[in-house]
């Protein structure tokens, strides 16, 4: 018959060891696999720089106008360094997601198959946005360029309007994507929107009420007697 | 072919079966103003062309005003008053609707296909908003190409000398300077032309691009030239127009005939910078001293729309001007009144640097044309005032003076054309 120490102690120190026996080598393998994954994600990043230097990426996104904003971000460098860390980051989620997998346990696999899942959404929504801000900026500057060439005061901020307008509907469909309620924003958006346009209207409409006329027919005046008279051909 | 040609049309043409001179008249609700040209070009072919088998042709974009009506019921040409001798054979005539685009290019096409389909040796094309149109138009342009061997004449005006800026600032300096005729007037809209240069232009393939619209004329201008035909010009006098031209938006007609021209640097490369001076091209008719339209221009507006360009646009005009350029253009531009300036070199830069941007597409091609247009208000707003109290030669001596510095500069745009190039393909392993 086993002693009372034996059953008070020792029992319970042997589970624990075996636990150990099994876990330990589980989580040293875990920390493992993150530094080589932390370092390869590192190596991965400077190899990405250098090749995106190397091929004039940063010259390359200079002309699409994309710079400005990553500039405007305080965060990247250049777009090669917001390239290369984009890089780094995959790396470090793949590491992340490797080492969760190999961990074995019930909740880390639960985990490693939910996100395995969510990939397709991420990505269908990393594209929507960004679509998005290639729309945006397109319909803006083209919105930019009509309401210059007709001469409009506010020619910028009908374009920055125009930007905010498709940014809001990329982002929307994106959260829809991601199955985040985007209700909320779009309805939010939506009264602000209507309240700006009508509070404008009442501003030209009743405020400004014999500007609005003077200025609509000084536009349709000039435009008749210069198309009459003057020949660019 | 067959889609260009209706039925009807077909059965038609094959009742005339050949011809020896096509006049074409494309037209879009210009009822008020057709019966005219139409009657001049009668009376022209019946008067000069007695013995030539002839067909005026009405190529309409489906106008709404009875302008059909008014081509097919316009009196003829065999009139006693008009005639010295009357006609072996009565001209035909046809007028029916083009298919494509609607513009005036695909209105052209139809006029080529059917040239080409009647075999006809001469072609002449007349607006048919003409107030000025003589019968002699007909024949100044058609003889030169039926009895002197030329395959293109262009035409030349009298003008005003605030009218046709386009031509003035841009398309006549820069066709002389590349292509090294001097044809004054590149895109004057009558021109006549030979049987084999319209079947040339129906093989091209650009029927679905800008040369569909107002491109057309300099398309018309340079692939004869570029592609070696004989090339004349004219002598027309005055070209007046009707008052309003529908659908002539400054911003659409700029982009179409730059647009064009700049795609035809691209065709012809090879052409051009071969091309290091200009030679005379041949006159024909009398010109004569003519009385023109007087015409009103508000430069203060131009100066607005140049000013607010600048500072609008200026994101979009650094991605293909160059630094010096843009500040040169910033400190010219924000001038008022009178201390107003856009130097001809500056000028010249920024046309060479934008067509360079067009063809290795630094922005969108149609972005870079409509953001050209406050500039080319500013510029049109310079000369506009530099020329006030000039008079017709002065001011003809301004033009060349203008010319000189393209050519001079031309180092410039090739230069930087091919930089451009070689940059481009650095660029493309990414």
């Amino acid at each position: 018959m086993r002693s009372l120490f034996d059953r008070m102690f020792v029992d319970p120190f042997n589970r624990l060891a075996d636990q150990s026996a099994h876990v330990i080598p589980i989580l040293i393998m875990v920390l493992v696999t993150l530094i080589i994954g932390g370092f390869l994600a590192f190596v991965a990043r400077l190899l990405t720089y250098r090749l995106l230097q190397l091929a004039q990426f940063d010259r390359l996104v200079q002309r699409t106008g994309f710079s400005s904003m990553i500039d405007r971000t305080g965060v990247f460098r250049s777009p090669a360094d917001l390239g290369a860390r984009f890089v780094q980051a995959l790396v470090w989620l793949f590491t992340v997601l490797f080492a969760l997998n190999a961990a074995d346990t019930p909740a880390s696999v639960e985990l490693v198959r939910r996100f395995v899942d969510y990939i397709p959404n991420l990505i269908a929504a990393g594209l929507v946005l960004l679509l998005g801000v290639a729309v945006s900026r397109m319909i803006s500057r083209s919105a930019l360029l009509a309401a210059v060439n007709a001469q409009w005061p506010a020619a910028r901020l009908i374009a920055g309007g125009v930007r905010v307008l498709v940014m809001t509907l990329a982002i929307v469909i994106a959260l829809e994507q991601l199955h985040i309620g985007s209700l909320p924003l779009l309805v939010a958006f939506a009264i602000v929107f209507a309240g700006i346009v009508f509070a404008l209207a009442l501003a030209f409409g009743l405020g400004a009420r014999d500007m609005a006329r003077q200025w609509l027919e000084a536009k349709v005046r000039t435009s008749v007697a210069e198309e009459e008279v003057f020949r660019h051909l | 072919m067959d889609e260009l040609f209706p039925a009807e049309l077909k059965s038609r043409l094959d009742q005339i079966g050949e011809a020896d001179i096509i006049v074409g008249i494309p037209s879009y609700n210009n009822a008020r103003t057709i019966g005219h040209v139409v009657r001049a070009v009668s009376v022209g072919l019946a008067k000069y062309f007695p013995a030539q088998r002839s067909v005026i042709m009405n190529s309409d974009g489906g106008s709404r005003d009875k302008t059909q009506e008014v081509v097919m019921q316009a009196e003829g040409g065999a009139d006693d008053l008009l005639l010295v001798s009357h006609p072996v054979h009565a001209s035909y005539r046809i007028s029916t609707p083009y298919h494509g685009i609607p513009g005036k290019g695909s209105a052209f096409r139809a006029i080529f296909a059917v040239a080409d389909y009647l075999h006809a040796k001469a072609c002449v094309v007349v607006d048919s908003d003409l107030r000025s149109i003589t019968p002699a138009w007909v024949e100044l342009l058609a003889r030169p190409v039926l009895e002197h061997g030329y395959d293109y004449i262009a035409p030349y005006y009298q003008r005003h000398k605030y009218d046709g800026t386009i031509t003035n600032g841009i398309i006549y300096p820069m066709t002389r300077t590349l292509y090294g005729k001097s044809v004054r007037q590149p895109i004057g809209g009558e021109f006549g032309f030979s049987g084999s240069l319209a079947r040339r232009y129906l093989e091209k393939d650009v029927w679905d691009t800008d040369v569909a619209r107002f491109g057309i004329d300099i398309w018309m201008t340079v692939t004869a030239i570029a592609e070696g035909f004989r090339v004349g010009q004219a002598y027309l006098g005055a070209k007046i127009h009707d008052a309003k031209d529908p659908g002539a938006d400054l911003t659409s007609m700029f982009r179409q005939v730059v647009g064009s021209f700049f795609s035809l640097m691209e065709i012809y490369e090879n052409v051009w910078k071969k091309v290091s001076s200009h030679e005379a091209v041949p006159m024909f008719g009398f010109p004569f001293e003519v009385g023109v339209e007087p015409l009103t221009v508000n430069t203060d507006r131009m100066i607005h729309a140049a000013q607010q360009g600048i500072t609008d646009l200026r994101e979009i005009y650094s991605a293909f001007l160059s630094p010096k350029t843009l500040v040169d253009l910033t400190s010219f531009v924000h001038r008022n009144g009178q201390g107003f300036h856009v130097p001809d070199e500056l000028w010249v830069h920024m046309i060479y640097e934008a067509a360079t941007a067009y063809r290795h597409r630094r922005i969108d091609r149609d972005h870079l044309l409509q953001s050209l247009v406050p500039l080319y208000l500013g510029r049109t707003a310079s000369f506009v005032l530099e020329v006030t109290e000039s008079n017709a030669m002065q001011v003809e001596e301004r033009i060349e003076k203008l010319g000189q510095v393209f050519e001079s500069e031309k180092p410039y745009l090739t230069q930087q054309w091919d930089a451009a190039g070689k940059e481009r393909l650095h660029a493309q392993p990414v």
